[in-house]
């Protein structure tokens, strides 16, 4: 089927629209009963998956942690590849961390990629900033700091101290 | 019938992170999608996907060395029966609006952010299933349409020449 607005037509750009048959109609024959819904079987399925990774994830939070601290130094002497190792991981926990049960320090790592995101090098990096992400995170997971509010309040300090920063060190050029 | 569904379906997983590929296909597993393939990088996606011809793409956004977007860009390239209306699903640590307006530029079928929930895959793989959004394909764009909704419009027709297929 065609249509010609005549109007447009000096103007026309060839535009085509493509049915797209759904996978489930393709799979079932067009007579498929009725819209695919969540199952709630399949949902619990899913959750005790996550369960099951969960434990596993917790020493590998651990290992990534302890592997941050350890990038601090070579940062501080002006490494870029530390730097992006750095960001590679805390970028894996902010995905990860807030599935398997770890919210606090998924916001820590977003907090802390931000602030990278933000720098222009890794020389303008203050380690500082880095090194209060990564404890904050390692209080957080190692229950020094199971309050959330408190946990919540250190990260606004974190954010606060990261656009003062910023800002102090776009007036001094 | 989602179960049976899934159980026939096969799924392309893109991650550079082993930990989320696990997470992904545990949960596809728990889904009971009969077959999964999975990739490191874009790349690799490509390579597994010209080779397995998967019906649905999972990826994520921002891996190494060729990320996510890269990828999707060369699957929309594509022009070979089903294969070139492939639903993928992005996900992204990145929420910013930028990231999104580019992953839906590129052609996108469903983007989910960072911590990915057990119901929020769930539902994006139910809409890219059961609920695909036509394809639009002009010079400069190929992907789903980015209309959701079908809501009345009253204003003056200014459409240009469509073909509908």
């Amino acid at each position: 089927m065609k249509t010609v607005n005549p109007e447009n037509e000096a103007n026309a750009v060839d535009v085509r629209f493509i049915r797209v048959p759904s996978i489930a109609e393709r799979k079932l024959g067009p007579d498929h009963a009725g819209p695919m819904r969540l199952d709630p079987r399949m949902l619990d399925n899913m959750q005790q998956t996550i369960r099951g990774l969960e434990g596993k994830y917790g020493e590998t939070l651990l290992r990534q942690i302890d592997g941050l601290f350890r990038l601090l130094d070579d940062i501080a002497a002006g490494s870029q590849s530390a730097c992006d190792r750095l960001y590679d991981i805390a970028h894996d926990m902010r995905g990860l961390a807030g599935t398997f049960g770890h919210p606090m320090i998924s916001r820590f790592a977003n907090s802390l990629c931000t602030y990278i995101e933000g720098t222009v090098s890794s020389e303008r990096l203050d380690g500082t900033i880095l090194r209060f992400h990564i404890e904050a995170m390692q209080d957080t997971l190692s229950g020094r700091e199971n309050n959330d509010i408190i946990a919540l309040e250190t990260l606004r300090a974190l954010e606060r101290l990261i656009k003062t920063t910023i800002r102090e060190r776009r007036i001094a050029g | 019938m989602t179960s049976a569904v899934f159980k026939s379906l096969s799924v392309l997983v893109a991650d550079d992170s082993a930990y989320m590929r696990q997470l992904l296909t545990g949960l596809l597993h728990a889904l009971g999608v009969g077959t999964i393939h999975v990739a490191t990088d874009g790349d690799a996606a490509l390579k597994a996907f010209e080779t397995h011809e998967p019906e649905l793409v999972i990826t994520d956004a921002a891996m190494k060395p060729v990320d996510g977007f890269t990828f999707a860009e060369k699957l929309r390239l594509i022009d070979r029966g089903t294969l070139a209306t492939v639903p993928i699903i992005m996900i992204s640590g990145h929420t910013d609006l930028a990231s999104i307006e580019r992953a839906r530029d590129i052609g996108i079928s469903e983007f989910l952010s960072k911590p990915v929930s057990p119901r929020s895959l769930y539902q994006r793989l139910i809409a890219a299933i059961d609920r695909p959004r036509q394809f639009i394909e002009t010079p400069t764009f190929r992907g789903p349409d980015r209309r959701r909704s079908a809501r009345p419009f009253t204003g003056p027709e200014r459409r240009a020449p469509v073909t509908l297929i």
